[in-house]
């Protein structure tokens, strides 16, 4: 019964899961091809760039056999820029994650296409190659935290081709500053009165990290306020009930009623 | 909220204001004078868990006359409510009750005051994000030193704050105190996790 890891992912879990991450690297000796269980890795030739997982990465640089490219939303113009969004432009939301890769369509010149436009998109991160070389500037993907973190931390001689790493440290703390502001922030609007009773901000475009920082502390908030509104909830749905019963005296709306009761036990407990 | 939850125990043992309504024989102890029954309109102290049955089973007698009236109790009176409308912040809940919010549902569930409703939301989010505030803030490098000479229980190392943050959380009940400890081993895992990744 007792299980004592709170609900979601921990840190160590989430940053296990980042290292799935897709990165750039630069060989700096020859390797062959390696058969893993998610498929083979590409065979390694010294000058050639080659898309690694990042834990294959870590480990190449780690043997001093490979150089990481660092991915360009690393970049301190790119991430001032973030920061200069979520403080500045938009102070209230999380800034957008990285768009659906896209590429212009040859048929149609001036219209840009979905890669793998047939129903096979690949949103999700380990597919989706969001801290390559080739991944857009300017947007956060949703391991930023971890991946960067790692990067500095590991392959911190590549990140200077980008600038000093403290500059980048500094701006990446701004950031977590900031969102965390707007995390605590987010669950502001729950005490809302009346009819438009207001949610939760949209947690688009948060991190992986981040989520499994705030889980406990939204998700105490939103149980607290069900529970300090259970018997108002009650209340109206009895009233509803009262309501609704003369209308819809069918076998329908008897179901429906019994959904109803299920609901309330489920509040009370 | 199991069987076994302390806190639900603990809340059930607050004390309601009830005023009698009915002459009731062989309870005169309740109120000092054991030899006589407890007179209609005695007011007594009585525990929530007790309160609680004798104004919900109220409903069979005859005239429909209750048992008992009760009163919101003072954690919850007009004076708190009047401060928790000024400034949620400034109010030590603990001081009220250590299980205020636990007192106030009960008391929501057995009257119908949608505006103390309200006031709860309102005083809970409000609080929620000042309490996310300091549990970041608590364990910081500036607050290790501190908490570290402190040792001792794990509130204790919390509570290792000066000035207004502290005072601030002293007055927390046992739900906003569960929701810090919450917040705080968030900000205090992902901390861990940043040094541990440099450990590797």
């Amino acid at each position: 019964m007792a299980l004592s890891l709170p609900p979601g992912l921990t840190h160590a879990e989430v940053s296990f899961l980042a290292e799935m991450e897709t990165v750039t690297i630069v060989p700096r000796q020859r390797l062959d091809s390696i058969d893993l269980l998610s498929g083979k890795t590409p065979s390694l030739r010294p000058p050639h760039r080659v898309d690694l997982s990042l834990w294959l990465a870590l480990l190449l640089k780690k043997q001093r056999r490979a150089n990481i490219v660092p991915p360009p939303w690393l970049h301190p113009a790119s991430l001032s820029e973030i920061v200069q969004r979520e403080t500045k432009e938009n102070p209230t939301a999380f800034s957008e994650p990285p768009p659906v890769p896209s590429r212009p369509n040859i048929h149609q010149p001036g219209i840009a296409a979905r890669q793998n436009n047939n129903e096979t998109v690949q949103l999700s991160p380990p597919f989706q190659a969001s801290c390559t070389a080739d991944a857009p500037a300017g947007y956060l993907p949703y391991h930023w935290m971890e991946v960067a973190e790692m990067l500095l931390t590991f392959a911190g001689d590549d990140m200077i081709s980008l600038g000093s790493a403290g500059e980048i440290r500094g701006l990446l703390r701004d950031l977590t500053e900031v969102r965390a502001a707007k995390m605590r922030d987010s669950t502001k609007t729950l005490g809302a009165d009346g009819e438009n009773v207001g949610g939760v901000v949209s947690l688009r475009g948060v991190g992986a990290m981040e989520l499994a920082e705030n889980r406990g502390f939204i998700l105490g908030v939103v149980d607290g306020m069900r529970r300090i509104g259970a018997s108002v909830e009650a209340t109206r749905r009895e009233q509803e009930e009262e309501m609704g019963g003369p209308g819809g005296g069918g076998g329908g709306g008897g179901r429906g009623d019994d959904g109803d009761d299920d609901s309330d036990e489920d509040m009370g407990i | 909220m199991s069987y076994y939850d302390i806190d639900a125990i603990l809340t059930d043992a607050e004390k309601i204001p009830c005023t009698f309504q009915l002459d009731i024989p062989d309870l005169g102890y309740l109120d000092n004078t054991p030899s006589q029954p407890l007179k209609a309109g005695t007011k007594v102290n009585l525990p929530l868990w007790l309160a609680e049955m004798l104004v919900i089973a109220n409903t069979g007698a005859a005239d429909n006359k209750t048992f008992v009236t009760f009163d919101l109790p003072r954690a919850l009176g007009n004076d708190v409510v009047q401060a928790l409308k000024a400034d949620p912040r400034a109010v030590p809940l603990r001081d009220q009750s250590a299980h205020f919010y636990g007192l106030a549902t009960h008391m929501l569930d057995l009257s119908e005051e949608q505006e103390l409703g309200s006031v709860l939301r309102k005083t809970f989010v409000t609080r929620a994000a000042e309490i996310s505030l300091h549990a970041r803030k608590v364990g910081s490098i500036g607050h290790k030193a501190k908490s570290k000479g402190e040792g001792a229980s794990e509130m204790g190392s919390n509570l290792g704050l000066g000035g207004a943050g502290e005072e601030f959380l002293r007055g927390l009940d046992e739900w906003e105190r569960s929701l810090f400890r919450k917040a705080h081993e968030g900000a205090k895992a992902g901390k861990d996790w940043i040094e541990s990744v440099k450990k590797n």
